[in-house]
């Protein structure tokens, strides 16, 4: 029997109280009743056992039930009271919002060019042990440089640590369209090519042993974007001819969706081995990467590849001082904008502390200030889960709204991010360059930034809401000063905060000023550059004289002033190296070493508007015959003629065309690769003695120059229709691409230092308002006995200056550590720059300053007698 | 109140208000009294008993109407449950829902000469 009893404590509180006793009172009536022996009793126990068991379980559903409906009524009844409290307070529903709308936009953007950048795989094979292989020049500390052809070849024959080689180019070709050449981006590659990238043909084959021999079939492959566009996906494109510089092609292949290496091309062609032999060993020309063989590192390639250049020094005499340098190549594209992700991904952090600072300021006040609603609603049994319910519920909705808010802007902010981007990166330490890789707005990545802040902005709201709520629900107690100071320790935080990023934005945009302002060497206003011609197989003098007649007729053009070919422009990443002998006056060979070079036609410098430093330019008599003098760089004349005059002395080049040059002029240094790099040295010659079969042309022109694009190239297809003009472009505008990181850097730092000062100039409100609202009765006492405004305006401030001076001083400080590390991004600006701490301290001042005097003079302006009331 | 929502009473229910409507009373004298009844066909256990009267009191069609001491002098008074006056009108409705359709079953000579 008492076993039995004891059952009835498994019924629910409630129902065990209103009919415990009665329930035990029938269970002992029906013992009581119960006849018959110990079969019927143990019957009847059982059974009494089981019903008893049975409708204790059917209790405690219908609590279940009748809870689950009262939640959802109380849930519908919260949110509706949530709405509507939100609506009620416009001001700081929309400042919630638009913070919790910015730090996740900045999430979502940086997080998805992490994604696009660090984070990128390209659609390789294994693509890890894909590696980048470069020749490493000891003398010249060049890391990142290209490698021979017959050096290539040994390289290949003689490694094992690599189970595959490539060796590649990006080169122009010209397609027949319409009966004009199209000048097309065409990637040549050496037959293992996409065995190192363990890529297979979306349609056909890839390169065979054929295509090794120049006397092998002209196979090409196809891009699939090419295919698609241009041959309409017709999949009988396979086999069939394409004409590419009057050549007829077959194509071999289409190359699979999406596969791009470095730079879209619409063809791959192939690089034959026999040509890459017999090569000259001292042109280096070509890019290499390799697949490592199982098992092996990029390091142990590097030591191998090495040893191989150490047994070609011995055997010849033009491989001297190199190293060879293996690394995983995706390494390579990321290093290149790694600094400038993480610098973003950093600051967007700072952004997001600062908002989540602030919504912990603005979830703090709210809660605050609902205090005594709150309390309310506690006193009358809502319990403290129903008023965090309230707040989490408020909580939610605000991140929700700004969440979607900010996704939805995402992509606006990537494009315009984007478009601040350059192309091309150029790669640290070499003269190659990596494009940019673009940014996608991740679904997983979005969510991941909206957790992120509902996550933060819960944890920010729930652990105050009962020290808020608690103690006496009316009036203000000392409790809410505890609140307040904490509120305001993170208000400093974010003051300080702002201010490192204020003082990273100004020196920043100074930075990029004075680079901007950098002068390159030449006047890239009224001036275009290209390519033209291809005339590679033509006979030297033809060739000298297809360039002659181009820039005559191109030069004939209305509004063109002068042009001028080089055999590779500036500004486009492109480099050429020769071995210089320097002479004596005997013309003996002293010395040796490389230097790049340009061979340039008549007027070069005069078109460019480059200025000569010393001695002349060259004349129309240095472009008869063969080549007897040079004009060289400032550059060049310091580091190899130091203080002496370099006119008149005597060099020769490694090419038999260029052979005892006087040098007759110095030209003014041109930082061809960009305003932030030095000049390299650099030694100009005529180009009669060997021309290059395609060269860059500049354009002197009056005007707008890209509106004389079409006039010149009808000019230059005057002379021959079937050469090509390509990638024409202003030379302001290319100028301008490799000052692009930088230019960017500043505007998203200036971008974000303004979010940020925005940020805290709303700390600094919230917690002045905050004051306001809780001091309402004292002030508006005050006032009713003839306080002046100034006066209550300025013991408001007072609440707040210790806060903004600390933020301040703390921030300038970090600042300045800050900016000493990153010394090596700034150009020609000190870290301790007083131009800029000034702006900084002026900026965060004056926030400062209107974001607590706007609510503190909204203060004077209370009504005594309603501020009593109130109370 | 809404008399249909209650529609049909299930035969427990209307059985145990029927006999509160009579007379109203405490728990074991009315288990007796629905054995009796009944003719022994209905004959609840304590927690099935109790889970009836539960659900009537929320429903508000029954209520604890007074207390009277035990008569055996120990234990708690014991609760006297009464039908509640919305409770009659369910009872009313139920009835006349049962009439209806005893008058549908007379129209087809189902009820006899009884």
């Amino acid at each position: 029997m008492r076993a039995l009893r004891f059952l009835l404590r498994l019924f629910p509180k409630r129902h065990r109280e209103a009919y415990g006793e009665e329930m035990w009172e029938v269970v002992r009536y029906r013992f009581e009743r119960a006849e018959g022996g110990a079969l019927r009793r143990g019957w009847l126990t059982m059974t009494t056992v089981l019903d008893l068991l049975a409708s204790a379980v059917g209790e405690w559903t219908r609590v279940w039930r009748r809870r689950k409906t009262m939640r959802g009524t109380g849930l519908r009844l919260d949110a509706r009271f949530v709405l509507r409290s939100l609506v009620r307070s416009p001001g700081y529903t929309l400042t919630a919002i638009v913070v919790i709308a910015a730090a996740v936009a900045a999430n979502a953007t940086v997080l998805s060019f992490v994604r696009g950048t660090l984070l990128y795989e390209p659609p390789w094979s294994e693509p890890d042990r894909v590696v980048a292989v470069w020749g490493s020049n000891t003398v010249d500390g060049q890391l990142r440089d290209v490698i021979s052809g017959p050096n290539f070849i040994d390289m290949e024959r003689e490694s094992s640590t690599l189970e595959s080689m490539a060796a590649f180019h990006f080169g122009g070709t010209a397609m027949m369209v319409d009966g004009r050449p199209e000048a097309m981006n065409a990637l040549e590659a050496s037959v293992g090519f996409l065995d190192v990238l363990g890529v297979t043909p979306a349609l056909g084959r890839g390169f065979g042993a054929a295509e090794r021999t120049s006397s092998g079939p002209a196979s090409i492959l196809v891009s699939h974007a090419f295919w698609r566009d241009r041959m309409d996906s017709d999949p009988a494109a396979v086999g069939s001819a394409l004409v590419l510089d009057e050549v007829p092609h077959t194509i071999i292949g289409v190359l699979p969706e999406g596969f791009e290496f470095v730079a879209p091309a619409p063809v791959l062609v192939p690089l034959r081995d026999d040509l890459l032999a017999a090569d000259d060993r001292a042109r280096i020309h070509y890019n290499v990467v390799g697949r490592l063989a199982a098992g092996a590192t990029a390091a142990e390639a590097t030591r191998e590849l090495t040893g191989v250049f150490r047994r070609l020094e011995e055997e010849w005499e033009t491989v001297t001082n190199w190293n060879v340098l293996a690394e995983p190549f995706v390494q390579v594209t990321v290093s290149a904008v790694r600094p400038v992700i993480w610098t973003l991904a950093g600051v967007v952090g700072l952004v997001l502390v600062i908002a989540l600072v602030n919504l912990a300021t603005l979830f703090r006040i709210r809660a605050v200030s609902r205090r005594d609603e709150l309390g309310v609603r506690v006193a009358l049994g809502a319990g403290w889960g129903r008023a965090a319910r309230v707040l989490s519920l408020e909580t939610v909705t605000l991140v929700l709204i700004g969440s979607a808010l900010g996704l939805v802007v995402t992509p606006w902010i990537l494009a315009r991010v984007t478009e601040l981007l350059p192309v091309w990166i150029a790669i640290p330490q070499s003269a190659a360059r990596v494009p940019v890789l673009r940014a996608w707005l991740d679904p997983a990545l979005a969510s991941l930034g909206v957790l992120v802040v509902t996550g933060a902005s819960l944890l920010l709201t729930l652990p105050g809401v009962r020290r808020t709520v608690a103690g006496p629900a009316m009036g203000a107690g000392p409790r809410v000063h505890s609140g307040i100071r904490g509120i305001r320790l993170l208000v400093g935080v974010e003051l300080a905060l702002a201010t490192v990023l204020c003082l990273g934005a100004m020196l920043t945009v100074r930075s990029a000023h004075r680079l901007l302002q950098t002068e390159v060497g030449l006047e890239g206003r009224g001036l275009l550059s290209m390519w033209v011609g291809d005339v590679w197989e033509w006979e030297k003098e033809e060739q000298v004289q297809y360039f002659r007649d181009i820039v005559e007729a191109v030069e004939r053009v209305p509004g063109v002033r002068t042009a001028a070919v080089i055999d590779y422009p500036d500004f486009m990443a492109e480099d050429d190296y020769a071995r210089i002998y320097f002479l004596d006056r005997s013309l003996q060979p002293q010395t040796s070493q490389r230097e790049e070079w340009r061979r340039v036609s008549e007027g070069l410098f005069e078109t460019a508007e480059m200025r000569m430093a010393l001695g002349r330019s060259f004349e129309a008599d240095d472009f008869r015959g063969t080549p007897r003098v040079a004009v060289i760089n400032e550059s060049f004349a310091r580091k190899h003629y130091r203080d002496a005059d370099p006119v008149g002395e005597f060099l020769s080049t490694h090419n038999e065309a260029y052979r005892d040059l006087q040098i007759v002029g110095v030209v003014a240094d041109l930082r061809s690769l960009g305003p932030q790099s030095p000049a390299p040295p650099m030694l100009y010659v005529p180009n009669q003695g060997d021309p290059r079969g395609s060269q860059g042309m500049y354009v002197r022109v009056e005007g707008d120059p890209m509106s004389y694009a079409e006039a010149i190239r009808e000019a230059v297809w005057s002379v021959d229709p079937t050469q090509f003009v390509a990638e024409m472009a202003p030379v302001s505008e290319r100028v301008e691409s490799w000052v692009a990181i930088p230019r960017a850097t500043r505007t998203l730092l200036s971008w974000l230092a303004a979010l940020a000062l925005s940020l805290a100039a709303v700390g600094v409100f919230g917690v002045v308002a905050f004051a306001v609202r809780t001091r309402r009765s004292e002030l508006g006492v005050r006032l009713a006995l003839g306080a002046s405004p100034q006066r209550l305006e300025r013991d408001l401030a007072r609440a707040i200056t210790p806060v903004v001076v600390m933020g301040l001083v703390v921030g300038l400080g970090t600042g300045i550590v800050g900016a000493r590390g990153a010394r090596a991004v700034l150009y020609g600006v000190s870290p301790l720059d007083p131009l800029s701490m000034a702006a900084t301290l002026f900026a965060m001042v004056a926030a400062a300053g209107l974001a607590t005097w706007l609510p503190a003079h909204r203060a004077t302006k209370i009504d005594p007698a309603e501020a009593m009331r109130a109370e | 109140m809404d008399t249909t929502r209650h529609l049909p009473l299930k035969p427990n229910s209307y059985l145990l208000m029927l006999l509160l409507a009579e007379e109203p009373t405490y728990g074991v004298s009315l288990l007796e009294r629905m054995e009796e009844r009944s003719g022994g066909s209905v004959r609840l256990n304590a927690g099935s008993l109790y889970r009836l009267i539960a659900q009537l009191v929320d429903d508000e069609l029954v209520e604890p109407h007074e207390e009277v001491a035990n008569p055996l002098g120990v234990g708690a008074p014991r609760k006297i449950y009464a039908v509640t006056p919305f409770g009659r009108e369910v009872l009313s409705a139920e009835a006349q829902r049962q009439r209806e359709l005893l008058a549908l079953a007379g129209s087809l000579d189902l009820l006899g000469e009884g």
